[in-house]
């Protein structure tokens, strides 16, 4: 068991409402709600969540059915499938991830406020046209 | 100064109560030496202990004795002390001693800490852990503040104290769980069994809260060891009092 982590959602756990972490959370199951850290969120392979994620850092390996908000750093791994908008200071997209939606860099001051009342922007931002990336060239990727 | 109740079950031959007697009066901490029966139980000697006036309450015995009057005592200026015989490592580690000389000792030295003990709606409490007595893998809800979390589970704890888990809050229970994770098939599992089994940690859940109810299709026992603590479906919590308990110097 992973002692480093405030909370673990495991495979094959169904988890509904809203979880508000100070600390790391890693998920593995299902979520229907909103995910929040203070630090970080680690989303695995055989996660689905239905539900805004925001935290400091997000690795992504599984599945995001929301919008998502890192105030530092977004990682899609090459398994991450991400279908809703993305705010990020710093993003990394591997090859074979999946990416249906906008992206917007939250680095400037103004922008990470408007980036935190996340619902409301949604609805006032103007909707972009949706890309799938699949990043065959690997032009998102860090090497 | 010093009262004492034995749980005559965990001593191993009628002369060890004698031999912790002796080494007590020794050490110079002998005090009014009680036992539970049919007619008074540890909780009605814990009362008349209060009653008078002793201002250390010591359990000599295992988990359920600890539990028992640390129930009592939570939130009381009165200090609660135990002598550990055959407690589980879990409580031995939180005391600091799982050798009944050592703790006598500690008592002399009358090292107190202040902690929170989990307590069920039915007004057990627990030191250290409580375990859902699951034979087989069981559908198990459990209602936190702002979620819900559903899955069909091999066990659950829910510990107040266990050396395994790194507690990130004093007034916060841990829980963790285990559920069935799905099977790899040929190769895969090949692999997977190789390469230290991931598959298997990717059904262990933890959760961290200061409350939360359990709730199961049938009644299902809480168990700390063997005794029956509550049953489900039941609210378990942090203590919103703190107990005051004698430990070792290391602890």
């Amino acid at each position: 068991m992973e002692n480093n982590t405030d909370t673990i959602i495991g495979i094959n756990v169904t988890l509904k409402g809203n979880l508000h972490n100070k600390g790391s959370i890693q998920v593995n199951g299902n979520i229907e709600g909103e995910v929040r850290s203070d630090e970080n969120v680690l989303i695995g392979e055989t996660a689905k969540i239905k539900g805004p994620v925001i935290a400091k850092k997000i690795e992504v390996s599984g599945e995001v059915k929301g919008l998502i908000d890192a105030s530092e750093k977004l990682e899609l791994n090459s398994s991450g499938r991400v279908y809703g908008d993305i705010s990020a200071k710093s993003l990394v997209i591997k090859e074979g991830a999946i990416f249906v939606g906008k992206s917007t860099s939250s680095s400037t001051p103004e922008k990470q406020g408007e980036l935190n009342k996340v619902p409301a922007e949604k609805e006032e931002t103007p909707k972009a046209e949706s890309v799938e990336n699949k990043d065959k060239l690997g032009f998102f990727s860090k090497k | 100064m010093y009262y004492y109740i034995f749980d005559l079950k965990k001593c191993r031959k009628h002369s060890q109560v004698a031999d912790i007697k002796n080494y007590l009066a020794s050490l110079g901490i002998s005090g009014e030496f009680t036992y539970p029966s049919a007619a008074t139980n540890i909780e009605e000697l814990v009362d008349l202990g209060l009653s008078k006036k002793y201002n250390t309450i010591v359990g000599v015995g295992g988990d359920e004795i600890a539990d028992r009057i640390a129930s009592k005592l939570i939130g009381k200026s009165e200090a609660m002390g135990l002598i550990p015989l055959e407690a589980s490592s879990d409580l031995a580690h939180l005391i600091g001693t799982a050798n009944w000389k050592d703790a006598a000792e500690n008592l002399r030295y009358r090292r107190i800490i202040e902690t929170r003990i989990g307590m069920s709606a039915n007004g057990s409490g627990f030191l250290t852990n409580l375990n859902l007595d699951l034979r087989n893998p069981t559908e198990v809800t459990l209602e936190f503040r702002d979620y819900l979390v559903q899955a069909r589970a091999t066990s659950v704890t829910i510990s107040n104290f266990s050396q395994g888990i790194k507690k990130i809050a004093p007034d916060h229970l841990d829980i963790v769980m285990k559920n069935v994770a799905p099977k790899k098939a040929g190769l895969m599992a090949t692999f997977s069994s190789l390469f230290g089994g991931k598959n298997e940690s990717l059904g262990n859940s933890i959760f961290r809260a200061r409350s939360l109810r359990l709730f199961t299709n049938s009644q299902v026992n809480l168990l700390n060891g063997d005794y029956i603590v509550a049953k489900t479906p039941q609210l378990v919590e942090s203590s919103d009092d703190d107990l005051r308990l004698i430990v070792g110097k290391k602890t």
